[in-house]
């Protein structure tokens, strides 16, 4: 069993656009291929992310770069849907099936709060406990009790990652907003406030991903896989929808955690060896408890964590770099693509005012509904 | 004539819906593993053993942790006409189960470990003129 490479990455910026999800997916797969000089009847397996898109959009989406035979399927897997895709092109191409695969992830989704019946049984939308961001708020409400997290802290997140914007034209928002600002716009759930949580969106990523003998047949050097894994939340670990209760009595470990330690030791690799971040911040509490989850700080010391500068670009852990889903909107199927796309240029150094310097291990992490949990690490 | 009463999800609620006096939440106990989980269950969620007790759970808990809804709720969220914000948390019963539910204290009395008490009230009357009954946590002395 070889390793995995990405030779290929492209993206449609996340955004709103007067565009059908078939173009905005085939754009960033035809970046993909370009990227990776190689053409579309090369590709021998196809994975289309998607969430929000109706049945069969992996086909209808790819169709438009040409007629095909290739076994090309939707994966879902709420927020980790980009993120299972590409475990199964790495599996793929593991198993000896196939030696040069296209993963894609597609979204195009309506503003607003999220359509609660893809998430919630009928009685949680009738009593209102169906509001995505309130999950998460919960989770922050606990830890500020806890571990004394401000609300300053959490406000901080966000500054950074509307900061790291500024400089990537695939992101929604390239905006920096002060801290006042941030502190001044409305609670949504509290302590959660608007310029703090992420809007669904549209957009589209893809990659090109090949054996190592592929590779080497091609004349490429490309960007090594060097962990990948999925997982959805133990019993009672997470309490993201559409949870209607925890145990008072079990502890178990949280998908993010039991995620990092499979791809850790399957990467032969600790948190220490990991140079770039870009983690789920659907909301910039999640980004504290992650720190705290991935290993970058002890449990209950995230929120100092964002107080040191160390997940600052030129910090010793620089985390979202992208601007992380906050400024880049969460186009589902394509977060965690997106992600991989950032890591992959920022270890190819193309990255300009936003690249880690000497960034050679690079790690993306998504996690959503039903504690879906997908974790990619990269290795130059 | 009085509507009949219907649980706003079966297996969630146990006890005379008519009584909301003797209604309370319905829990499954693991002969197994001894873990407590919300409703009516075949199968524990924690072992997966199937040898469990149908419980009522306890009316009195407190608040471990919560937030505040500050927009209406998408779809058919069936609360007041005129939107209020209102509490959001999840209330720990006998330190064996954490279960989430709409709060009725104001919500700037909510604080994490305040005493709660179950209330059970009729929502709606349905389609089907059934009068739906749902859930909430209020304050102790209310």
């Amino acid at each position: 069993m070889g390793d995995v490479y990405i030779i290929g990455a492209g993206m449609h910026p996340f955004g709103r656009f007067e565009k059908t999800y078939e173009q905005i997916g085939s754009e960033a797969a035809a970046l993909a291929l370009k990227d990776a000089d190689v053409e579309w009847r090369d590709v021998q397996a196809a994975f289309m992310a998607r969430m929000y898109l109706p049945a069969t959009s992996g086909c209808r989406i790819l169709r438009k770069l040409g007629g095909t035979d290739i076994s090309v399927i939707d994966v879902e897997a709420a927020c980790a849907s980009g993120g299972a895709a590409l475990r199964q092109a790495v599996l793929a191409i593991k198993s000896g099936d196939v030696d040069l695969a296209l993963v894609c992830g597609t979204e195009k989704m309506p503003r607003g709060f999220m359509d609660p019946a893809m998430i919630y049984s009928p009685w949680q939308v009738e009593l209102g406990i169906s509001q995505n961001p309130s999950y998460w708020s919960m989770r922050a409400m606990r830890h500020m009790h806890d571990y004394g997290t401000t609300e300053e802290q959490i406000a901080k997140v966000a500054h950074k990652n509307h900061r790291n914007s500024v400089h990537n034209k695939y992101a929604m928002y390239q905006k920096e907003f002060s801290m006042e600002q941030i502190l001044a716009s409305p609670l949504v759930c509290d302590p959660i406030r608007l310029l703090e949580i992420c809007s669904p969106n549209d957009g589209a990523a893809a990659l090109v991903v090949v054996s190592e003998r592929k590779m080497r047949e091609l004349g490429k050097k490309g960007i090594r896989i060097a962990g990948i894994s999925h997982s959805i939340a133990r019993y009672s670990s997470d309490f993201r929808c559409p949870a209607d209760s925890m145990s008072a009595t079990v502890d178990n470990l949280g998908p993010t955690r039991v995620t990092a330690q499979r791809v850790y030791e399957a990467a032969g690799i600790g948190v220490e060896d990991i140079d770039c971040f870009e983690v789920q911040d659907t909301d910039a509490f999640c980004e504290i408890e992650l720190y705290e989850e991935l290993g970058l700080c002890p449990i209950g010391e995230g929120g100092r964590l964002i107080d040191s500068g160390e997940v600052e670009i030129v910090g010793r852990k620089p985390v979202n770099m992208s601007g992380g889903l906050i400024s880049k909107g969460e186009p589902i199927g394509a977060s965690h693509l997106g992600q991989v796309v950032e890591l992959v240029e920022q270890l190819r150094g193309n990255c300009g005012p936003r690249q880690v310097e000497g960034a050679k291990v690079a790690l993306g992490h998504v996690l959503g509904a039903g504690g879906n949990c997908a974790i990619t690490v990269l290795e130059r | 004539m009085t509507n009949r009463r219907i649980s706003i999800k079966d297996g969630l609620l146990t006890g005379p819906l008519d009584q909301l006096d003797s209604v309370h939440l319905a829990g499954s106990r693991c002969t197994s593993c001894a873990e407590t989980s919300l409703g009516t269950n075949l199968a524990c969620p924690n072992c997966g053993g199937d040898d469990l007790t149908h419980v009522a759970l306890g009316d009195s808990g407190t608040l471990f942790t919560y937030t505040i809804v500050r927009h209406r709720p998408p779809g058919a969220y069936q609360g007041p006409a005129e939107f209020k914000p209102f509490g959001l948390g999840l209330v720990e019963l006998d330190g064996l189960i954490r279960v989430m539910a709409p709060l009725r204290p104001a919500i700037e009395d909510l604080k994490i470990g305040m005493p709660l008490k179950f209330l059970p009230y009729v929502l709606r009357t349905n389609e089907n003129d059934e009068d739906v009954v749902a859930f909430a946590y209020e304050s102790v002395g209310e």
